[in-house]
């Protein structure tokens, strides 16, 4: 055989060495034989491929030698009995066994869960072919935060200008409203976008050529399920409809007055496929439509213009090989260049995201689609890392308190000949196997805790479904094992280092020291920090949720109870006071813009008449009506209500903080004066008391307010009704609805139930925060009740000889529990304060807080003791109350 | 033995190591296969079907010479025992019972309608 024709080496060797011996020559012979005609006949290369094929396909498990008994006959007898001695060990001592595996099962459930999260979260935009070479360009105007939105140019600038950019598109927002075909209407939303988009993006068409879908002006291509709400089952390919706008976007539903756009031509469908991404669509138009709406004006032209960074979404393609670092430097360029003349943005960067960092991501202004920032994931991530580390603690504790039993084993070990790292092995492959066994109770775990956490409110915006996929099992298991190593190595470790004449000759002299280990060391050390960590987490919890309690019951200072707000979804406010006013227990109907502490706050300049520039202030302009203070019963403290009529509009009525901040030191002195608003003349006619204005958890105190006539702006119909009947009245309000607008079915909300719903997601964190601070206590609790087991076993027959020479039940109590409430009593002196401290520090950025004091700390302090004493009573109690002849008759 | 059970590869196999006789080796099998059946065979899937068959009792097997292609490696031929013998004849009989069985008008298939 020609030497220079041999297969590759480390092929034959992986093959020596999976193969069975007895089989090997025979095989590897035929190997040779096949691979020597096989070069004779197609080269060297394709025979190697093919060798390689064929060894990977011997790869099977007759072929493969088996597990035992060849030649390394000692070794494999020996990882045997590990695995046997570890299974005993486990059998053996079933309570700690439990308390390990639970212990570390839950603890490694919250760890998965984070794990599906973040799975979930990369399995976006994964569909796209050219994935890894899409980036995303971010606008950041110095000082503010960063936009996912760009200038409308940014990205087909950058292509004509950069040659390591192969394409771009651009979505731009602002196409949503109704579209109409024959008597049929549907509500659609989109972007404005070039036909790059399918070049660039993989969503594939089931109708409709993707190349030239959008190039002509006034096409459309829409959704699967909008497309057969339309069409039903008509072919929607090159169908016209009719589109009314209603400035409709991701952001709101409160549509403005519908604006008729003209028709639009269906030149395609996407196709019904699940399309996990972080844009999220009905329609996409073709950009070259905009050219006609800016002719007409009815949208505004963004064609040249840079400093609208709020409206446009912009991505690129780049070349093969381009890294982040040229696109950045690229896109800098360009910024310098068209921000340079510019006073406000001169320092403005533009900045390229990856597709991939997009989700999970960071946080980012006008986001199409929400998801949790990157920053979120990290919280939870080092809270489940808090209680991974307390469960590992749990077993390091347990393996170190039994390493008395174990002293004889390890020397009976050594002197047979075992060196340190087969001991090391041992324990180790002990504690990967109870992880493997905890792993097993932590997906059935899993299976809970991914349903509770699914139904958590939030997730109704986060869309997670947890599916997580092959991979995240395969990174469990890599996850499993490595818990197993973490925990088990300071074990591993120190037991491994016994000396076998010490440990055979005099298991006590081992005791006394515990392996060098004082008696107020490590063990309890560790023990204090777990019931440090579980205090914080409880005392953290009650506070949370006593924020919750307080935010449900907080008094407004204005009625929300018995108000329906409806979303007017364009029709005229006057329609809809006219039809509904009829209803009996109607009694208010007012308009605003925008309810209060709903999260929206429009700010406007407001200055008095004759004042200066500098001295005006940003004030919050609601537009509303003359009823606004009745429906929701707000104080009047000064002056009267908003007229009505016409010429409403040049008399506002502002708030408390405005008198102050003007300097007047009575509200009735505003009374009459004449302000600005933006530049129109005003005039106050009354003032109102302070309420909160502000989403109650923003930490922003009621800011200065004006309330103003402004019939545009309405989108809000807020109708305060009587307590009694009040779901036959609602009924009547949806009829009424449906007579004036047939096409949109009535959204409405209670306003107790808005301001509720505020706080769910407070309501989410503490289930979140006291979820965790249940596990943790559990643990904690968990590795004190192994350490009284342990203690109070070990300690029966001084318990026995104590009794027999007088000691009371009671004494004897005391002294087993002694050792376990030193620990809990070091752990509330640290963690008390601790607690109060850094709750503090969040505290403090709320305006509107639930108080936190002593009693607080004082009921998390109960809790923990309370656990902790329930937890190690029944221990001593039941050694002290044993009687003493049953624990000294037998040695 | 209680059954003489085979699968259809491992009669296939056990069928050319008839056919090859005394040269019934790893790679002349392989070869064999592939040209009477034109269907391509792996060098595990072969090894797996002649290990089981031996280990049931049906093959024979001993060492031949090394040849230089070999690399001095050793060919193992392989033969039908007597107790291979009759599993192949009892997969034979079976096969035949269960065609007679089948009436003649099942096969007379007719696409006249």
């Amino acid at each position: 055989m020609n030497p220079e024709n041999t297969p590759p080496h480390f092929i034959l060797r992986f093959f020596k060495w999976f193969c069975h011996p007895d089989m090997h020559p025979y095989i590897e012979g035929d190997l040779l034989e096949l691979y020597d005609e096989r070069i004779a006949l197609s080269g060297k290369k394709k025979a190697d491929r093919q060798f390689i094929v064929d060894v990977l396909l011997l790869f099977r498990p007759d072929i493969i030698k088996p597990l035992e008994g060849f030649k390394r006959l000692n070794n494999y007898g020996m990882l045997k009995n590990y695995f046997k001695v570890s299974f005993r060990n486990i059998l053996k001592y079933k309570t700690f066994s439990f308390i390990n595996i639970s212990g570390l099962a839950i603890a490694m459930s919250v760890c998965m869960l984070i794990m599906l999260m973040l799975a979930d979260q990369k399995s976006y935009d994964n569909f796209h072919e050219k994935k890894d070479r899409i980036y995303r360009i971010l606008m950041h105007p110095v000082e503010q935060s960063t936009y996912a939105t760009s200038p409308y140019p940014t990205s087909v600038t950058l292509k004509n200008e950069y040659p390591i950019i192969e394409d771009a598109t651009r979505l731009r927002r602002g196409f949503g409203g109704d579209a109409k075909y024959k008597e049929t209407y549907a509500e659609l939303q989109g972007y404005f976008t070039s036909p790059s988009f399918f070049n660039i993006f993989s969503y594939k068409l089931e109708q409709g050529d993707p190349k030239t879908a959008l190039s002509q002006p006034n096409s459309i291509v829409i959704s699967k399920d909008k497309a057969i709400q339309l069409f039903g089952y008509e072919d929607p390919l090159g169908k016209s409809i009719e589109y009314f706008d209603r400035g409709l976007n991701e952001f709101t539903s409160e549509g403005e007055q519908a604006k008729n756009w003209g028709s639009f031509t269906i030149t395609g469908v996407f196709a019904e496929k699940d399309y996990k991404s972080h844009l999220e669509f009905d329609v996409l138009v073709s950009e070259s439509s905009l050219e006609l709406l800016y002719k007409e004006d009815k949208i505004a032209d963004l064609t040249n213009e840079w400093t609208d960074m709020y409206r446009t979404y912009n991505y690129v393609l780049v070349n093969n090989n381009v890294d982040i670092d040229q696109i950045n430097a690229a896109a800098q360029e360009l910024a310098n260049a068209v921000f340079k003349e510019d006073n406000h943005l001169k320092d403005a960067q533009f900045i390229a995201q990856p597709l991939s960092k997009i989700r999970p991501g960071p946080a980012l202004g006008n986001a199409p689609t929400t998801g949790l920032p990157m920053f979120v994931y990290y919280i939870l991530g080092v809270l489940a890392a808090v209680i991974m580390f307390s469960a590992c603690l749990n077993y390091t504790n347990l393996s170190i308190a039994r390493a008395i039993t174990r002293a004889k084993e390890i020397g009976v070990r050594k002197v047979n000949g075992a060196s340190r790292s087969n001991l090391i092995m041992q324990f180790l492959s002990e504690s990967i196997i109870t992880a493997l066994l905890a792993l097993v109770l932590a997906n059935i775990l899993l299976l809970f805790l991914k349903s509770a956490f699914l139904s958590l409110w939030v997730n109704q915006f986060l869309n997670f479904d947890l599916e997580g996929g092959y991979a995240v099992y395969f990174i469990f298991i890599g996850f499993a094992i490595l818990i197993g190593l973490i925990a088990g190595s300071f074990p591993a470790f120190k037991l491994s280092s016994y000396k076998p004449i010490k440990a055979l000759k005099n298991v006590n002299e081992i005791s006394k020291d515990r392996l060098g280990l004082s008696k107020l060391g490590m063990r309890k050390a560790l023990g204090v920090f777990q019931f440090v960590i579980s205090l914080l987490f409880i005392v953290t919890s009650i506070l949370l949720f006593n924020q919750f309690k307080y935010y449900m019951q907080f008094q407004y200072k204005f009625n929300p109870q018995n108000v329906v707000n409806i979303n007017l979804q364009s029709n005229d406010f006057d329609k809809v006071k006219t039809a509904m006013s009829s209803i009996e227990g109607v009694s208010y109907i007012s308009a605003c813009a925008y309810l209060p502490v709903s999260g929206r706050n429009d700010n406007v300049s407001l200055n008095k008449f004759e004042g200066k520039d500098e001295d005006a202030i940003a004030t919050v302009n609601l537009s509303t009506d003359d009823n606004f203070i009745n429906t929701l019963e707000i104080n009047l403290i000064a002056g009267k209500n908003l007229p009505a009529g016409a010429g409403a509009e040049n008399f506002i009525i502002v708030n408390e903080s405005v008198v102050k901040s003007f300097g007047y030191n009575n509200p009735h002195e505003i009374i009459g004066e004449p302000f600005r608003v933006g530049n129109d003349e005003v005039q106050v006619v009354g003032v109102i008391e302070d309420f909160p204005f502000h989403l109650l958890f923003t930490g922003r105190n009621t800011s200065p307010l004006l309330l103003r006539h402004n019939k545009d702006a309405i989108n809000y119909a807020s109708v305060k009704i009587t307590a009694t009947n009040r779901s036959e009245i609602v009924e009547q309000l949806e009829q009424k609805w449906k007579s004036i607008d047939p096409i949109h079915p009535i959204k409405y909300e209670f306003y107790e139930d808005t301001l509720s719903n505020n706080n769910q997601g407070i309501f989410d964190i503490v289930s979140i925060i006291g979820f965790l601070s249940f596990l943790a206590i559990t643990i904690a609790c968990l590795g004190l009740l192994g350490m009284a087991i342990y203690t109070t076993e070990r300690r029966t027959k001084e318990v026995g000889i104590r009794k027999v020479l007088g000691a009371n039940e009671l004494n004897l109590t005391l002294l087993l529990s002694k050792e376990f409430l030193i620990i809990l009593g070091i752990a509330v002196l640290i963690s008390a304060p601790l607690s109060y401290f850094l709750n503090n520090l969040w505290l403090q950025f709320l305006v509107y807080k639930a108080p936190f004091g002593f009693t607080t700390v004082l009921t998390g302090v109960l809790v923990l003791l309370v656990l902790g004493l329930v937890t190690i009573a029944p221990q001593t109690f039941r050694i002290s109350r044993q009687n003493p002849t049953d624990s000294l008759r037998s040695e | 033995m209680k059954s003489h059970r085979l699968g259809e590869f491992e009669e296939v196999v056990m069928l050319t190591v008839g056919i090859l006789y005394n040269d019934a080796y790893g790679v002349s099998i392989k070869k064999e296969i592939e040209n009477r059946l034109s269907r391509k065979v792996s060098v595990g899937a072969l090894q797996t079907a002649l290990k089981r068959l031996e280990d049931k009792g049906y093959l024979n097997s001993h060492d031949g010479e090394g040849t230089q292609e070999r690399a001095g490696r050793p060919k193992r031929y392989f033969e039908i025992t007597a107790h291979g013998k009759a599993a192949l004849e009892y997969t034979r009989s079976t096969r035949n019972t269960l065609w007679d069985a089948i009436p003649k008008i099942a096969l007379d298939v007719k696409f006249n309608g």
